[in-house]
């Protein structure tokens, strides 16, 4: 039988609440107890949310991740925090990594920032980090002696990290490699580049005893096919708000999809038919075994949104999967 | 303008605690009233017994308005004492620059705060129907800044290809839905609809507005011109600037910032009736003095001349994210190392990066007081 579930794939917005808590923080009239109880309060909205809402699996939302590196930036040795730069072409900044040593990993560095604690420990638990290539290309280098080597020191740090994850009891990690398909940064992905970021994930995920999925967003996954089919995960992130839909159905897939059929950069809540119509033909056209698991997902983060809107989103989420389910059956 | 190296200040100062407190109808603090007193005897505001009967009130008839036409003419003192040649009122009249137009006309509603950085958040508002203009946001305060000063006037205007990008576009994806099968397609127009009503309907009104009541100069605000860096939205930009000021007899000119110049280079020369790209360059720059290889941060001019812009340069000699008050040979070091680059010092307005919003008016002072002075030094050398 099919597989089809639901899931997030990035940062949830911080809630009323904890936003007006955190400017306050920001603005010395909160302590650090104060805010930590606002993080953890939302943490268990966003969880309950996910749970509720019939999610096949859940994060604690990632609401104290500043952007997607700051832990990595904050807590690898040989990483300095640079200064703000624009996320892509979103009104949103994160502040640059700025490799000035040899990188090290001292400790866990997901573990430390996760809310470990809330989500049931008989419901599986998803983990959300930066892919080798998005970390390097989002990075000023001022060590190593280019970028691949780089990318390689990063993928061996990421592979210690999912390990430890794993025995944390997460069943499932999504490397987020938005730059790998946003087009002014790989305007012509040649293959043996793609070859090189495929070895690099490699080097991330070998021997990991937990499902594995490279989410792209930003950009046109069509670009890096049929390379990509390739890459050594289980599952492929798409944004189809950015994907060129025709050219996406010309190939067969064999591995498992995370459809980014939910637009997180508008607060336009989607239709649910219409989903369901659209994944149906490219669940159609690409998967040709019938048998691939298919998560149909927000694009990326759905931080853009207020945290209302995003929970509406999540409900279309669920229920198009759902739908989808049936119609499988 | 015929004086060689012009100066002007780009953006919005920041808001004194009895602008904003007062604004609010609060009660003010001694030590407030104390700042608004001081500022005002050093920049030579007349009046000022009005102003501390005011500050020591809570609830007068027209506080709000009154607050903002004090606040305003303390910027354009500040402007004036600092010496630049060109002013308008700190953007003190407007809450901010996105929210203050998106207020004032209908169509929009706020959605709430989101993420723009750390703690840091954003108040987004969704298009929900087609914009309509109410009435003129920005005529009030030129008039209000005309009637306060001899000085050469510029109105500084959030434009349209930015107040879209920064606003969720719930009416014009609804209308098209079903419509494309193809989301990327239908985004695409779906901004195209909702940047070109916006033009139509409430910028171009009140352009005219402000030209008919004598605005000369009037400079578009576009930070988000190349946050969308595809060939097809930059020409989306560029069509929409065109189309925004097309047909009015007065001069325009695009301040961007903080953004990708290799990408803007490569269109500016297609934007019509633009006299000038007031860019931030000083952000990118070494401080070291002198001409040539310490100006890293200018290079990029090149790229502008190289792709054929010939208009003036809103040149960054001022970094407004830090509070080190630049000497005035740096200044002069910049704009003779890209009068050097371009051959035709008449094309430089001698500029701040942006807005000096996140200085304290005290830095802020020092800045603009510098960088004047620094382009007198400029002028002296070429003479």
């Amino acid at each position: 039988m099919k597989m089809i579930g639901c899931y997030l794939t990035g940062i949830l917005p911080r809630t009323k609440e904890l936003i007006e808590v955190t400017r306050a923080y920001d603005r010395g009239r909160v302590d650090e107890k104060e805010l930590e109880k606002a993080f953890e309060n939302a943490t268990l909205k966003v969880i309950d949310t996910q749970l509720s809402t019939g999610f096949s699996y859940v994060t604690d939302g990632m609401l104290k991740w500043q952007d997607l590196f700051r832990p990595f930036t904050e807590n690898l040795s040989g990483v300095k925090t640079g200064s703000l730069a624009r996320w892509f072409n979103n009104n949103t900044f994160y502040r640059k990594p700025i490799i000035v040593g040899d990188i090290r990993r001292k400790k866990s560095i997901v573990e430390e920032v996760s809310y470990t604690k809330y989500p049931p420990k008989d419901f599986p638990w998803k983990a959300i980090l930066p892919a080798p290539y998005t970390f390097v290309q989002l990075s000023e280098n001022q060590f190593y002696t280019d970028k691949t080597e780089l990318m390689f020191k990063y993928a061996r740090i990421l592979g210690e990290e999912i390990e430890g994850l794993a025995r944390l009891g997460f069943k499932y990690v999504q490397l987020s490699d938005p730059a790998l398909v946003y087009k002014p940064i790989a305007t012509s992905m040649a293959s043996d580049k793609l070859s090189l970021i495929g070895e690099a994930l490699k080097v991330a995920v070998k021997g990991i005893p937990i499902k594995t999925c490279l989410q792209t967003f930003f950009g046109d996954f069509s670009k890096i096919l049929p390379e990509a089919l390739d890459f050594p995960v289980d599952h492929l992130g798409i944004d189809l708000y950015e994907t060129n839909l025709e050219k996406l159905k010309e190939y067969s897939f064999e591995k498992g999809v995370a459809l980014g059929l939910v637009n997180s950069r508008s607060s336009l809540v989607e239709n649910k038919d219409e989903l369901v119509t659209v994944a149906k033909e490219i669940m159609e056209s690409i998967d040709s075994s019938k048998a691939c698991e298919v998560f149909i997902c927000p694009n990326c983060d759905l931080e853009f949104l207020p945290w209302e809107r995003a929970e509406e989103k999540m409900k279309v989420i669920s229920g198009a999967a759902k739908r989808l389910k049936k119609e499988f059956l | 303008m015929n004086k060689l190296f012009p100066t002007q200040e780009i953006g919005s100062l920041a808001k004194p605690r009895w602008r904003v407190k007062g604004h609010r109808g609060k009660h003010l603090s001694k030590e407030e009233i104390a700042e608004a007193v001081d500022w005002g005897r050093k920049l030579g505001i007349e009046d000022l017994d009005e102003l501390i009967k005011l500050l020591s009130e809570t609830d007068s008839p027209d506080r709000k308005r009154v607050m903002l036409e004090w606040s305003a003419k303390y910027a354009i003192r500040l402007f004036e004492s600092a010496g630049l040649d060109v002013v308008f009122a700190g953007e003190q009249w407007r809450s901010e620059m996105y929210e203050h137009v998106i207020r004032k006309t209908t169509g929009f509603k706020f959605l709430g705060r989101v993420k723009s950085f750390d703690y840091r958040y954003f108040n987004k508002a969704a298009c929900i129907d087609k914009p309509k203009y109410v009435g003129p946001f920005y005529l009030d305060e030129f008039l209000f800044t005309k009637k306060n000063t001899e000085k050469e006037l510029k109105v500084p205007f959030t434009g349209p290809y930015t107040l879209v990008d920064w606003t969720f576009n719930d009416f014009y994806e609804k209308r098209l839905s079903g419509e494309f099968r193809n989301f990327k397609k239908r985004k695409l127009e779906a901004k195209r609809e909702f940047l070109f009503d916006l033009i139509k309907e409430v910028i171009r009104p009140e352009i005219s507005k402000l030209v008919d009541a004598g605005a000369k100069w009037i400079q578009i605000d576009e930070p988000a011109a190349t946050t969308n860096s595809t060939d097809e939205e930059m020409e989306l930009f560029v069509e929409s600037f065109n189309g925004t000021v097309k047909g009015f007899n007065c001069t325009f000119s695009i301040h961007n910032c903080y953004s990708n110049y290799k990408v803007l280079a490569k269109h500016a020369c297609k934007l019509r009736n633009c006299s000038q790209l007031a860019l931030e360059f000083a952000n990118r720059d070494s401080r070291q003095a002198g001409i040539g290889d310490p100006r890293t941060g200018y290079k990029e001019i090149k790229l502008f001349e190289d792709y054929g812009f010939r208009g003036n340069y809103g040149l960054g000699v001022i970094d407004v994210h830090t509070n080190s008050v630049e000497p005035p040979e740096l200044v002069r070091d910049r704009i003779l190392h890209v009068v050097k680059m371009i051959g035709d010092p008449s094309r430089i307005y001698v500029s701040t990066d942006c807005g000096l919003r996140t200085r304290t008016w005290e830095i802020s002072f020092k800045k603009l007081k510098n960088m004047v002075l620094g382009a007198e030094l400029a002028r002296r050398t070429l003479k």
